[in-house]
């Protein structure tokens, strides 16, 4: 079964701490995540690893070709750009750096296409330099989306969850574990309850 | 067994400090004053956890780990900045991939004892139980 919902997750420096406490709280959810955290090759399949012995879901690498699944969890691997085709099928690609990284959140999230009534989809940024992350959190809104920004105090930079919420398209502010109660509510919920607030 | 610890860091207080901490806990320690000593630990095979200040005379925490990544010194290290600096300059632009973390003193010891042992279980052998 394809994923009918999928939570878009953008991330980097400080970001390996913050997805450990929000996934460490996070039960299985009837969603595909997708972690777009910046990070080399070398490295990726360490951090998978890592959440893998935590979470409640599988963890992977996200592989070229591959279909998402629900209750699963992709990691973007480093020296690539991930983007999503028909919000189902992972592509791969090296081209240029884009915000100064690859892979770039913003190359990610904005491959989203608007979902099909009664699908889900929900971004979240997480703490990081920069501002990856805030055009993508633009276009998750304009497609009908959710996001969902770290706050200040937990976040270890506070950069690229302010640069998300200052393009006003982000509905909930939350450190971590209160990100994974807000993502339980969100997907347990019917999809037009998905409005933000 | 676990990874070693580099403390990167030109003040000898801060320095010594860190070091005293993390010793106290078990773990297994490196200093240097500055980047060069630093690049001078990777080449002799340092492979850890590398705590690096960024303010710096000469090259600063940035240029290091500019130097880390373009000599091939990244590969089996994690890099953590443990600085006075609030938050980043734009010198870290293009470096974020490689800062795993950003912890700013004064800190709490009991929060840095926790990120490093997290550190260093990324770094455990492939065959490792993380």
């Amino acid at each position: 079964m394809t994923a009918n919902n999928i939570v878009m997750i953008g991330v980097s420096t400080g970001g390996p701490i913050a997805l450990k406490h929000l996934f460490a709280a996070l039960p299985p959810l009837n969603a595909a995540l997708v972690i777009v955290l910046h990070i080399p090759p070398g490295m990726d399949y360490r951090i998978a690893r890592s959440l893998a012995a935590l979470a409640s879901m599988p963890v992977t690498l996200a592989e070229d070709g591959e279909y998402l699944h629900s209750g699963r969890i992709y990691l973007a691997p480093g020296g690539y750009h991930l983007t999503l085709e028909g919000n189902s099928r992972v592509i791969l690609t090296a081209g240029p750096r884009v915000n100064f990284v690859q892979p770039s959140v913003d190359v990610a999230m904005k491959s989203l296409l608007k979902p099909l009534r009664r699908k889900r989809i929900i971004g979240v940024i997480l703490t990081g330099m920069g501002k990856d992350g805030a055009e993508g959190v633009r276009h998750i809104k304009a497609i009908g989306g959710v996001n969902i920004a770290q706050d200040q105090e937990s976040s270890a930079i506070y950069g690229m969850p302010w640069a998300a919420l200052e393009t006003g398209s982000v509905d909930f502010v939350f450190p971590p574990d209160k990100i994974s109660q807000k993502l339980v509510e969100l997907l347990s919920g019917p999809a037009n309850n998905l409005t933000g607030g | 067994m676990d990874s070693r610890i580099m403390i990167v860091d030109d003040e000898d207080m801060i320095r010594e400090a860190v070091e005293i901490l993390l010793e106290t806990e078990g773990m297994d320690i490196v200093t240097a004053a500055g980047g060069e000593e630093c690049l001078g630990h990777l080449k002799a095979g340092f492979r850890g956890v590398i705590l690096m200040d960024i303010m710096m005379p000469g090259m600063d925490g940035w240029d290091t780990i500019r130097e880390i990544v373009e000599q091939g010194f990244y590969e089996g290290n994690v890099i953590v900045m443990l600085t006075a600096m609030d938050a980043p300059d734009e010198k870290m632009e293009g470096l974020q991939e490689y800062v795993s973390d950003y912890i700013t003193k004064p800190f709490n010891a009991g929060d840095l004892l926790d990120s490093l042992r997290y550190y260093q279980s990324l770094l455990q052998p492939e065959t490792g139980i993380v």
